[in-house]
């Protein structure tokens, strides 16, 4: 049961880490003071509640959260794709939109997790979901808004929505050990909160007159794995610059 | 009773207005209210001069923040473990939440937050010369984040007591929220200074680097320094550059020293008699060509703040309403 | 030559590319003014200002500027143009130029020693 219990947190916790880590590239450089002040609570809450998932494990007298995230192979690692892709292009747009997709999912997981079985992650998700409701209130405000606004506001978000969708919907790729999680009552199973999901973000994309598809079978083919240790080619980078310092002295305590 | 304060054309045209061609008696009541410690409110009368100097003070602050925000941020994606990856995006995090507080002081002013960065990205208006510095490594953040921050809460906490109520508002806050910075900065140092003999040879390296873009960080000596009379009396500039880089001298070299670390000036010493540090004279002339912007990162400074205003045009256009009209904020 | 910083040197060549235009007039928006109640039972304070571009988001930005760190219960944001404010020249306005003890405590000290005076008036009365 361990490696089961293993594989959800860090499909949790690997997920939370690194969209932290990725919010947190846009401190500094954010589209205006105050959104950019916004948005770096934000990675810090995620980059905190990652700490606070591996903690979970550590309970067991397993690993720290530091050893966890700076000190594991790349397949040892459970992130979905979607987490580990870059800025592209400092494109605040894709930014938002990942933002919206994957705190979405978040809603629909913590909601799920607050009536786990496993009492320390109901435990824990109850009181993420405080934090949650801000990141998700900030989302919705901004692609609801931006949605209806100018042509390029509009034409960015939906380029930034046929990118990452697809990304998205393996968020809820099936895990290893899924039908042990769900039969122990941890949650439910993935493609059902996927259902939820979708439910939750359609209402909101249409009214900001985004328009998205269900993927095809080949797209989502590419994207397979993340659950089980395949890494998106973006991974190997992140990682590098991730624990360069960590890893230059690594008897060191910092 | 109720009306805006941008500025008005009478403020342009009298922009070079001269102290000694103001009213008298409004000045005389203006200077008797700063000598009682009475604070200067956005609609009280005042000086062209002293609206002028005070937008230049509290906007050069601003700008300071907001570029100070990069060469920390330089390691955020590569702090060494949660804690300290957690705080240095909160510190950093602040920065630009005190760009974001000194701006609103200076638009009090009647100077627009869009003029304020138009003249940052020009070179117009200048920003604190330590910032144009590189950080070459982790050691470097924690000796900034230490030191740098001690400059600037000596810097702050003089200039708290100023006479100008939004800014000093705005300081107060800052203060609080800079000693945090410091305590992080310190316990970084320690970590490093106490650590393994690679992480000792690292701090050592960055302090060297660093030394002397300290010393210049209180700007030059007094003998150099010109207009400090008025800012005095009218309580803009509250201690000399001098004076407040003694301080910082007094109670920042034992730490060091006590850290076990060089400080690269052999002439660096308390004189018993006079109880004031002497140091070597740390090179103005390398000072003035790093703030006119021959610095190893002036370009790199403006080109990011540039990028980052122009990449989010199109995000704040997107919401800009038509009905939108420009009012100073109030206090 | 490469940026130390791995994020900005992500954004090169761009960086040192792009076409540069000055900020326009309200590019950044308009400003609200924050309140912040810090616990029940005690008012909403004025704690500063924000650039926000309607009045859901400025809510939605001062939470993290203004109340990220501070104690609050509740959150009010108002647009700066809605707010009266008196000038500097009617300060007078608020000083008053007569005695006005009659509407405070301390108008009100001597009234144990009217009292005092009226016992010692009984007083040879009485022997």
């Amino acid at each position: 049961m361990i490696e089961a219990l293993e594989t959800l947190v860090f499909s949790l916790a690997d997920d939370e880490l690194l969209i932290g880590h990725r919010h947190a590239e846009w401190i500094g450089l954010g589209p205006i003071l105050e959104e950019d002040i916004a948005f770096a609570s934000i990675a810090q809450d995620e980059t905190g509640h990652a700490q606070a998932y591996y903690q979970l494990l550590t309970d067991l007298g397993l690993r720290t959260p530091d050893e966890y995230a700076f000190r594991r192979e790349a397949q040892a690692f459970r992130s979905a794709h979607l987490v580990e892709l870059p800025n592209f292009d400092y494109d605040y747009g894709l930014a938002l939109m990942r933002h919206f997709l994957y705190d979405a999912a978040e809603q629909v997981r913590l909601e799920a997790l607050r009536r786990s079985s496993y009492d320390p992650l109901a435990g824990l998700a109850e009181r993420l979901a405080r934090e949650e409701k801000y990141h998700w209130m900030h989302a919705r405000a901004w692609i609801q808004r931006l949605g209806r606004s100018t042509e390029e506001a509009h034409l960015r978000l939906q380029s930034a929505l046929d990118q990452l969708f697809p990304y998205a919907w393996m968020l809820f790729e099936e895990m290893p050990y899924e039908a042990e999680m769900v039969e122990a009552g941890w949650l439910p199973p993935s493609a059902e909160l996927r259902e939820r999901w979708l439910t939750l973000i359609a209402p909101i994309l249409t009214d900001a007159q985004l328009t998205w598809h269900e993927p095809t079978p080949e797209h989502l083919l590419a994207l397979q794995g993340a659950r089980r240790g395949v890494r998106s080619p973006y991974f190997d980078a992140l990682y590098a610059e991730m624990t360069e310092v960590s890893a230059s002295d690594p008897d060191a305590e910092w | 009773m109720y009306g805006t304060l941008t500025l008005r054309p009478e403020d342009i045209e009298n922009w070079g207005k001269k102290v000694h061609e103001e009213d008298p008696e409004k000045l005389a009541e203006f200077e008797a209210r700063i000598a009682r410690g009475e604070k200067i409110e956005p609609h009280d009368w005042m000086p062209f001069e002293y609206r002028r100097q005070l937008i230049r003070l509290i906007e050069q602050h601003a700008h300071s923040e907001i570029i100070g925000a990069l060469p920390e941020g330089t390691w955020i994606t590569r702090a060494p473990n949660f804690r300290r990856k957690l705080a240095l995006m909160a510190k950093v995090q602040d920065e630009v939440g005190h760009a974001q507080l000194l701006y609103s002081a200076a638009e009090t002013l009647g100077k627009s937050r869009e003029q304020m960065i138009n003249d940052l990205l020009s070179g117009k208006s200048k920003y604190s010369n330590v910032f144009n510095y590189p950080a070459k490594t982790w050691a470097d953040t924690a000796i900034i984040a230490w030191l740098v921050d001690a400059g600037a809460i000596i810097n702050q906490t003089t200039n708290s007591r100023g006479s100008y109520g939004p800014y000093v508002r705005a300081l107060e806050r800052i203060c609080w929220e800079e000693s945090f910075h410091l305590k992080y900065g310190y316990d970084s140092v320690v970590y490093l200074a106490t650590g393994t003999p690679k992480q000792r040879a690292m701090l050592q390296d960055a302090l060297n680097r660093w030394w002397r873009p300290i010393m210049h960080f209180f700007g030059p000596p007094d003998t150099q320094s010109v207009h400090t009379e008025t800012l005095l009396k009218w309580k803009i500039k509250l201690a000399t550059n001098d004076e407040m880089r003694q301080q910082f001298l007094d109670m920042y070299v034992p730490k060091i020293w006590e850290l076990g670390l060089t400080i690269p000036d052999p002439n660096l010493r308390k004189n018993p008699e006079t109880g004031r540090w002497e140091y070597s004279d740390p090179n103005w002339d390398e000072f003035w060509r790093v703030i006119n912007g021959d610095g190893p990162c002036n370009k790199e400074r403006l080109a990011v703040r540039r990028f980052a205003e122009e990449k989010g045009r199109w995000v704040r256009e997107a919401l800009l309403s038509p009905t939108a009209r420009y009012v100073t904020p109030l206090a | 030559m490469a940026s130390l910083d791995p994020r900005i040197a992500r954004a090169e060549p761009e960086l040192w590319n792009l076409p540069q235009r000055p900020l326009q007039p309200l590019e950044h928006w308009q400003t609200y003014e924050v309140f912040v109640m810090r616990t029940r039972g005690t008012h909403a304070q004025h704690v500063g200002s924000l650039h926000a571009p309607d009045p859901e988001m400025a809510m939605i930005l001062a939470k993290e500027q203004y109340a990220r760190r501070s104690q609050c219960v509740a959150l009010w944001v108002v647009p700066t143009d809605a707010i009266l404010w008196t000038n500097p020249e009617d300060e007078d306005l608020f000083l008053p130029a007569t005695d006005k003890s009659y509407r405070e405590p301390q108008g009100y000290l001597h009234t144990r020693e009217r009292i005092e005076q009226y016992r010692d008036r009984l007083k040879p009365i009485q022997s």
